[in-house]
């Protein structure tokens, strides 16, 4: 018997005594709930209005799809029983599985599905697309959808499936015809939980409870594909701002899973033998220096080059993720390593020895004149905030003149959308990263696009970048996409529509207790057990 | 004496009006953009802007203080523009946790910092009075999570004997309530002990020369009469005053206080509002604690009645 139990006990005798009243036994449901610590806060529960990957992640336990990933990045059925294309591509027909319902017990049908993804395509890139080619999108009975579009879009299971978001995510009719700019009020979906909306505290806990009535598949679970069994009656998501408290919980029992432990913490979470520490997505993250297109000095691409050619992802990597080596790798590419369509094609500015003299020839050429670069950084956010202290130095080190405005996100995220010059609210540059999952392909890499204004912040410019990209959308083979790709990789080194400042993991730390527990661009729920 | 609280109490509408106002033209000048906050990384300008239009943020700063505070005065702080709860009921989940963390602080703090600045001014100049006011300093250099940590990692992590995090509601028993609450309200007391006991040991000493003392100890009162009933009871106000701005330090300690300790109480809920720039919550929120200060300040000054016969308002 540990000491909080003989001091429970006997603080409850006096308490009963006291009150007549025993205090509350906390154990009695232990096994069977599952306590997680969330990357995030989860503010809002609406997948289609807000994007952010908390949402996604808690989404994924309340709305299935119609298709999910593999661990191969392969669409495979989900709530769809069958699928069939016409000779020409241009008629899709999906058959959802029997069984399916919502939270609420009504049957999941083809009219729900046909409103859940008109919602999506109004707000995913994909989606856009989509929608800018469809023709008709009908229920054709309860359980038969019918998309026509007017161009094959071969890639259409793949963006049903996407874990990028916004992922489309089926809500019964009347919540998918809220407008996909306003949130939706209710949470009912026919995932493998239930919202336990009564028990939601935002910002502080979140609950899900088993969904007697879901029909898992009958695979084996994989990633977003197969079977979604769960062997827990209850998950909390606990939301702990602060690092080393989410530490000593998970320590001390109080807590199951941790998603994102950060790096420093982690050797006091290793060992503990009563912890197990892993990589959480082997598909990581992508860093990224976002230069401004649109203002001096990197309207200019030698000035570009010039920081590309300085630019060490060593330092940058280890100023993020610290001494572990097995946390990096460098990058010289802007897709995600060990996926199928990476490449390194035009890489090479990135690899090998720093060129600071280099560096500061092309500033020259460039006409750098030594105007200030307006740094935007994140203190806020640990990586960024350690990836800006490297910058400054770098950008000094190659004879620029630096304007580090340390802010919080939320204020970086409104200067960023300025298009104004630096000086009259503008920026220069500021940092990010990319989860690798949105990393592997150029429907999910916003960043990699260089369509000019329409483009992400920094508004690269590239018709060639554009046309790899387009190319990549219609290729018809794996090989095909590769050749875009590789193309496309290198089209965006040349143009540097942003620097990779290296590949970096995560960790994810849970109880020994806990099984099942696997790695993905998600937290997985289903198949872990409690024991 | 009715009609001072009525009076304070119609005094706190222009406060309250002066208050609304700063914080609302705070928040409109201060950088950051809900819109970009909610629309995510991926979104677009023109999802950022539509969003920004639904939310009524595009509307001149006149037309929208006007309109919310039309909605205050109807009692309706309006709705997070992230979880599109009505701010009342956001503030109605997250109140008990925050005003327990203060009422047991509160408590711990006076029960510790009294006889502390007591005993010190009795033994002035003795080891006992160096002791405590050397822990009085130290209450004040060290911050709040600092404290929070060590608390943590002794009694939580190597002893065991308290959880490290969370917060249970007095009505799942009293035990598991107070068991969250004793290590953040130590935590959060440590700076208000250190306080309380400076000013207790101050006008201690002052009312400890005092002649009625002289004449007390010569009638033969006993020295915890003497301290505890005579001389306390005429250095209250001062103390009372201490307690009544510390509430204060309260407020803002909770804020940390909740962070370290997991505590989902006010003071997290306003980070999260202010990080977000959730302008509803945190305005209502802000106007909520001035409210509660205002009427904490006139509580201590009817308690002075109370303490001191001659104060009559």
């Amino acid at each position: 018997m540990d000491r909080r139990t003989v001091i429970k006990g006997l603080t409850a005798a006096g308490t009963l005594a006291a009150t007549g009243k025993l205090a509350a036994p906390a154990v009695a449901q232990g096994a069977k709930v599952l306590k997680f610590v969330p990357q995030a806060n989860l503010a809002n529960f609406d997948p289609i209005w807000g994007t952010q990957y908390v949402v996604r992640n808690a989404s994924q336990l309340v709305w299935d799809t119609l298709y999910g990933l593999d661990s191969k990045l392969q669409p495979k059925r989900q709530m769809v029983e069958s699928e069939e294309v016409s000779a020409d591509g241009l008629t899709w027909t999906f058959k959802l599985r029997d069984g399916l319902k919502f939270h609420d017990g009504e049957k999941v049908l083809a009219k729900d599905a046909v409103a859940s993804i008109g919602r999506w395509t109004n707000r995913d890139s994909m989606g856009l697309m989509l929608k800018a080619i469809q023709k008709e999108l009908t229920a054709v009975d309860d359980r038969t959808i019918k998309w026509v579009l007017s161009k094959p879009y071969p890639k259409i299971t793949y963006a049903l499936a996407k874990v990028g978001t916004p992922c489309c995510f089926i809500m019964p009719e009347r919540l998918a015809k809220t407008d996909p700019f306003k949130q939706i009020d209710e949470y009912i979906g026919s995932g493998p939980m239930r919202f336990v909306r009564a028990d939601w505290k935002p910002g502080a806990l979140a609950a899900f409870e088993k969904f007697k009535d879901y029909v898992p598949r009958n695979e084996p679970g994989e990633w977003w594909s197969g079977g979604k069994v769960m062997h827990v009656d209850r998950i909390e998501w606990v939301i702990m701002p602060d690092p080393a408290t989410a530490s000593a919980a998970l320590q001390n029992g109080e807590v199951d899973w941790w998603e994102t432990p950060i790096p420093d913490l982690v050797p006091v979470l290793k060992r503990n033998r009563n912890i197990k520490v892993d990589i959480a997505d082997p598909l990581g993250n992508i860093g990224a220096f976002r230069l401004n297109h649109m203002h001096p000095p990197f309207n200019n691409v030698k000035a570009r080059r010039a920081v590309q050619v300085a630019l060490s992802q060593e330092d940058y990597m280890r100023a993020v993720v610290g001494s572990d080596d097995k946390l990096w790798k460098p990058i010289p590419s802007f897709f995600t390593p060990g996926t199928p369509l990476y490449s390194e094609d035009g890489g090479e500015p990135l690899k090998g020895k720093r060129d600071y003299d280099l560096a500061k020839k092309l500033l020259a050429e460039a006409g750098y004149s030594g105007l200030a670069v307006t740094c935007l950084v994140a203190q806020d956010q640990a990586p960024l905030k350690a990836m800006g202290e490297i910058t400054a130095d770098l950008l000094k080190k190659i004879g620029m003149t630096v304007d580090f405005v340390a802010t919080d996100w939320g204020t970086v995220g409104q200067r960023r959308a300025s298009k104004n010059p630096p000086g009259q609210g503008g920026w220069g540059m500021f940092h990010t990263w990319h989860a690798g999952a949105d990393c592997v392909n150029p429907a999910s890499h916003i960043a990699v696009r260089a369509s000019g204004d329409k483009a992400w912040f920094g508004w690269p410019d590239s018709p060639e970048v554009e046309k790899e990209v387009a190319a990549w959308y219609d290729a018809k083979s794996l090989d095909e996409e590769k050749t875009t790709i590789a193309r496309l990789n290198k089209a965006a080194m040349e143009h540097v529509v942003f620097i990779p400042t290296g590949f970096y993991f995560g960790y994810q730390a849970w109880r020994a207790n806990v099984e099942g527990i696997g790695n993905g661009p998600l937290p997985w729920f289903w198949g872990v057990k409690k024991t | 004496m009715l009609g001072y609280i009525v009076r304070r109490v119609l005094a706190t509408i222009p406060v309250m009006a002066i208050v609304a106002l700063f914080v609302f033209s705070l928040l409109y000048i201060a950088p950051g953009d809900p819109a970009v906050v909610i629309a995510g990384d991926q979104a677009s300008l023109e999802d950022i802007e539509r969003i920004r239009t639904g939310l009524g943020l595009d509307r001149p700063f006149v037309v929208r203080f006007a309109e919310w505070s039309l909605q205050v005065l109807s009692g309706d702080l309006g709705k997070s523009m992230f979880t599109g709860l009505p701010v009342t009921e956001l503030i109605g989940q997250r109140i008990e946790p925050t005003l327990s963390l203060m009422m047991v602080t509160l408590v711990l703090a006076v029960l510790v910092a009294v006889p502390i600045g007591v005993l010190a001014a009795w033994r002035a100049g003795g080891w006992l009075d160096r002791g405590f006011m050397a822990l009085a300093v130290a209450g004040f250099s060290v911050p709040v999570f600092v404290v929070g940590y060590l608390l943590a990692y002794v009694f939580a992590l190597q002893l065991d004997w308290l959880p490290v995090q969370g917060y249970t509601p007095l009505a799942k028993g009293l035990w598991p309530w107070l068991e969250n609450l004793i290590l953040p309200a130590i935590a959060l007391g440590f700076v208000y002990i250190a306080l309380i006991a400076r000013i207790t040991r101050a006008t201690m000493l002052e009312v400890l020369s005092q002649d009625y003392i002289r004449t007390a100890r010569a009638k033969g009162l006993g020295e915890g009469a003497i301290l505890f009933v005579h001389a306390l009871k005429n250095a209250a106000v001062p103390i009372v005053t201490v307690i009544g701005i510390g509430v204060a330090l309260l407020i803002g300690g909770a804020v940390v206080t909740e962070s370290v300790f997991a505590i989902p109480g006010l003071g997290r809920l306003t980070i999260d509002a202010i990080v977000r720039r959730d302008y509803p919550v945190i305005q209502g929120i802000v106007l909520m604690f001035s409210f509660v200060y205002v009427l904490v300040n006139l509580v201590v000054d009817l308690i002075y009645t109370a303490l001191d016969p001659r104060i009559r308002y």
